[in-house]
């Protein structure tokens, strides 16, 4: 992929990632954090143009619960008219909590797949080893689940090329390119565009940068041919000077600025064909 | 065991929810969902060992009665 896919106009999947597993109400009080408040939101954004929504669970105090995924894929599901679900196995819990996110019912669409460990906190730490990898790699693969390959840092593009190898994953191959602050790459665009040109072939990136970085670097992402994601769960701020005021600031903003460079954005249906998801 | 210091209230002086909240009674602050697993002592996580909060707060009262028993010495 490349800026030759932006020229011609390859449509640009949005995903939304509304409510995360790190931040609470008290950081953002837009930050939906129950069933319903999220469908909410989810529908909001799909109606401006979200083809893709990564979901967690929070528990009634705003707390990490897998188990809530499934009632907040079933709110998505009552409220939204095709958005793809794609829920997180990610998170500091243990593989047997994070597995959930692939065990609601139906089966989501899609679902993260973390590329390796990384420093969350003074003293936490997501644990990810290639055993709980390769175990949520092969049970995605077997119900028919899409993983979004969650490269955290630039080392972890060296996992995709394994775990393609080892015939742990079937093309396209969906990357998210991860660029923040601490254990993320780092957010500079030559790093961007590295990390773009060593990509596997076969392969469809999108861009998360958290904080003041979504909008610069999910823009160079669109330019780049590649899709974006952009939510609360990454930034809790429409500029430096205010917070977001929804989900949905993010996305119509993201929209508008495809549209101004020309690049159509992919509806729900446009990005299953896109990522091959059946 | 859960932290000491951890409450679940609805508000304080900047902030009022409409439900409980992890809040951290040492600190003086909600806790954001990623730490109140630490502060749970859930999944590996003890507050004993992974509350910086905790431990310094720990600490300064055990000086404070340190310093204090041997006033009466």
């Amino acid at each position: 992929m490349g800026y030759d896919d932006y020229l011609g106009n390859e449509k640009l999947i949005i995903t939304v990632a509304t409510t995360g597993g790190v931040h609470g109400k008290d950081a953002n009080p837009n930050l939906p954090e129950q069933p319903e408040e999220i469908a909410a939101d989810v529908r909001a954004c799909e109606k401006l143009g979200a083809a893709v929504v990564h979901v967690h669970g929070r528990d009634e105090h705003g707390e990490n619960d897998a188990a809530r995924l499934q009632a907040v894929d079933d709110a998505i599901r009552d409220r939204c008219d095709d958005i793809v679900i794609q829920n997180t196995t990610g998170g500091q819990s243990p593989l047997e909590d994070r597995i959930a996110g692939i065990q609601t019912a139906p089966p989501p669409e899609m679902a993260s797949l973390d590329m390796g460990p990384f420093k969350r906190d003074r003293h936490i730490i997501t644990e990810h080893t290639r055993h709980s990898i390769d175990t949520l790699a092969a049970a995605m693969q077997e119900r028919g689940i899409k993983p979004e390959l969650e490269v955290f840092n630039s080392g972890q593009l060296n996992e995709v090329y394994r775990l393609i190898e080892d015939g742990l994953l079937d093309p396209p191959y969906y990357i998210n390119l991860i660029f923040g602050g601490r254990a993320f790459t780092l957010p500079r665009p030559k790093n961007v565009l590295n990390l773009v040109d060593n990509l596997p072939p076969d392969a469809e990136f999108t861009l998360l940068a958290t904080g003041r970085h979504q909008l610069p670097l999910t823009t160079l992402g669109i330019l780049l041919g590649g899709h974006v994601r952009v939510g609360l769960e990454d930034n809790l701020h429409y500029s430096d000077e205010r917070l977001a005021e929804s989900n949905a600031e993010l996305v119509e903003r993201t929209v508008d600025i495809a549209e101004r460079l020309g690049r159509d954005v992919a509806t729900p249906s446009e990005a299953r064909t896109i990522l091959d998801i059946e | 065991m859960p932290c000491p210091y951890l409450r679940y209230q609805s508000s304080d002086e900047d902030h009022e929810f409409d439900h409980d909240r992890p809040y951290c009674a040492a600190k003086g602050s909600f806790v954001s969902p990623m730490r109140a697993d630490i502060c749970n002592d859930r999944h590996e996580f003890t507050h004993e060992t992974h509350c910086d909060i905790y431990r310094q707060v720990t600490e300064q009262r055990e000086e404070r009665a340190s310093t204090a028993t041997g006033s009466l010495e």
